[in-house]
Parts: C-alpha cells; sequence; structure tokens
C-alpha cells in the first residue's frame, strides 16, 4: 500500500469513526430531549477538532507504528516514498469533485427540510452530516481509483 | 477492472535496459513506483510530458514506448 493509500485509510477511518459519534450524539440529543442549538453547536466544535486533529494524530501515529512494523518484518529502513505524483493529484482532484457533489446535494437536501416546515436546527444538523458523509464517500471514491485504476 | 485504451511497453523496455528495476525507472521520471506499476498493468495512461520523459529515459521514440488501439479494434 503506497503512502498516499495509507493516508486515505486514516482519514476514511478518521471520518467514518467521526460520523459514526455524530449520529450517537444527535439521536442522544433527540431521545433526552436536549436537541437545542448550543448542544448541536458545541457538537460541531467538537467534530472540527476531531477532523483536524484527529487526522493529523492518527496519520503521524500510523506512519511510526508502520515503520518501526517495517523495520522489524524486514530489518530495513522504511522508505517513506511522500512525493506527490500526477497520479495522486489526479485522484485527489476526482475525489474533490466527488465530495463537492455530494456535499452540494446534501446541502440541498438539508434546505429542502427547512423549507417544509423542520426546524433550522434539523437543517444545521444535516449540513455537517452530509459534510462527513461525502467526506467518507471521496475517500472510499480515491481508494477504488488507486486500486482499479482509471 | 477499468483498463485503458493506451498500451505501452515500459516493462520490455526496462527488462531491456538492463533489466530496470520499477523503482529505478520511478526515480529517473519523478514519479512514485505505484505509478509506474499501473501504467505497466494499463491502469493509468500517464500525461503527455511523462510519456516523453519515459521515451527519453529508454532513449525511443514515443511510438515505441506507448501505442493507442482504438475503441473499434477492442471488440
Amino acid at each position: 500500500m503506497s503512502f498516499q493509500e495509507k493516508n486515505i485509510v486514516v482519514t476514511l477511518t478518521n471520518f467514518s469513526l467521526i460520523l459514526a459519534f455524530y449520529l450517537f450524539r444527535i439521536f442522544q440529543m433527540v431521545q433526552s430531549d436536549t436537541f437545542t442549538s448550543t448542544n448541536l453547536f458545541w457538537l460541531w466544535g467538537i467534530i472540527a477538532l476531531l477532523a483536524v486533529i484527529g487526522t493529523i494524530v492518527a496519520t503521524i501515529f500510523t506512519h511510526i507504528v508502520g515503520g518501526i512494523v517495517h523495520k522489524v518484518k524486514t530489518n530495513e529502513d522504511p522508505h517513506i516514498e511522500d512525493i506527490q505524483d500526477e497520479r495522486d493529484q489526479m485522484i485527489e482532484l476526482k475525489g474533490t469533485k466527488v465530495a463537492y457533489t455530494f456535499s452540494s446535494i446534501g446541502i440541498a437536501l438539508a434546505m429542502l427540510t427547512f423549507v417544509f416546515g423542520q426546524s433550522p436546527l434539523v437543517m444545521f444538523a444535516l449540513i455537517i452530516f452530509f459534510g462527513v458523509l461525502a467526506q467518507v464517500i471521496a475517500d472510499i471514491w480515491r481508494l477504488n481509483l488507486y486500486r482499479k485504476g482509471f | 477492472m477499468t483498463t485503458s485504451r493506451i498500451r505501452n511497453n515500459i516493462r520490455t523496455l526496462r527488462f531491456h535496459h538492463g533489466e530496470m528495476t520499477q523503482q529505478q525507472l520511478a526515480e529517473k521520471v519523478g514519479v512514485t513506483r505505484q505509478t509506474i506499476i499501473a501504467m505497466e498493468q494499463d491502469k493509468y495512461s500517464p500525461s503527455l510530458e511523462l510519456a516523453f520523459r519515459i521515451a527519453l529515459v529508454f532513449k525511443v521514440p514515443l511510438e515505441e514506448v506507448f501505442s493507442y488501439q482504438p475503441e473499434d479494434t477492442n471488440t
């Protein structure tokens, strides 16, 4: 697995966990009748923090552990191919396009709930849900392009 | 599996150039080894610039490295 693919797997895992945590917290709030703007925006803050810091920490940790495992298995120094060539850039762009498409559809759907009489909080909750979901789908799309080619 | 209609002889040319490794070729043309692997498996069509760089490494014309297979010959 290449350096870029490892990074995508780390991001995908991180964002999938964030999505699960977000949905769990939202359902908890709805069930306990604490689905308020203060709680929702607090959750937004946590999600943003987890997305940025979680991804950075997880990426560093994965490469350190990967390097140690490689050294123990082969007794060779790990060779990190951290250059991003034209194929990597192309795959990243295609993934970004998918992310934009899905998040745009998601935002439109979120706005539609507002139009159909739901509270603005539902719309805000759906916007972040579709944002994270778009990232997950884009990462799966990128991995697929690395595996199957294009 | 998605395959390109652009075929190449990179594997053969590497063999005829002192059994050059994928890593060596990758370093010479400035891409990752994974990109060379993807090209050899017809999973990626390189840019024109990369195609010329590969041809330059093997010191052969571009058409000796790459060939285009039109759609109607696939069927």
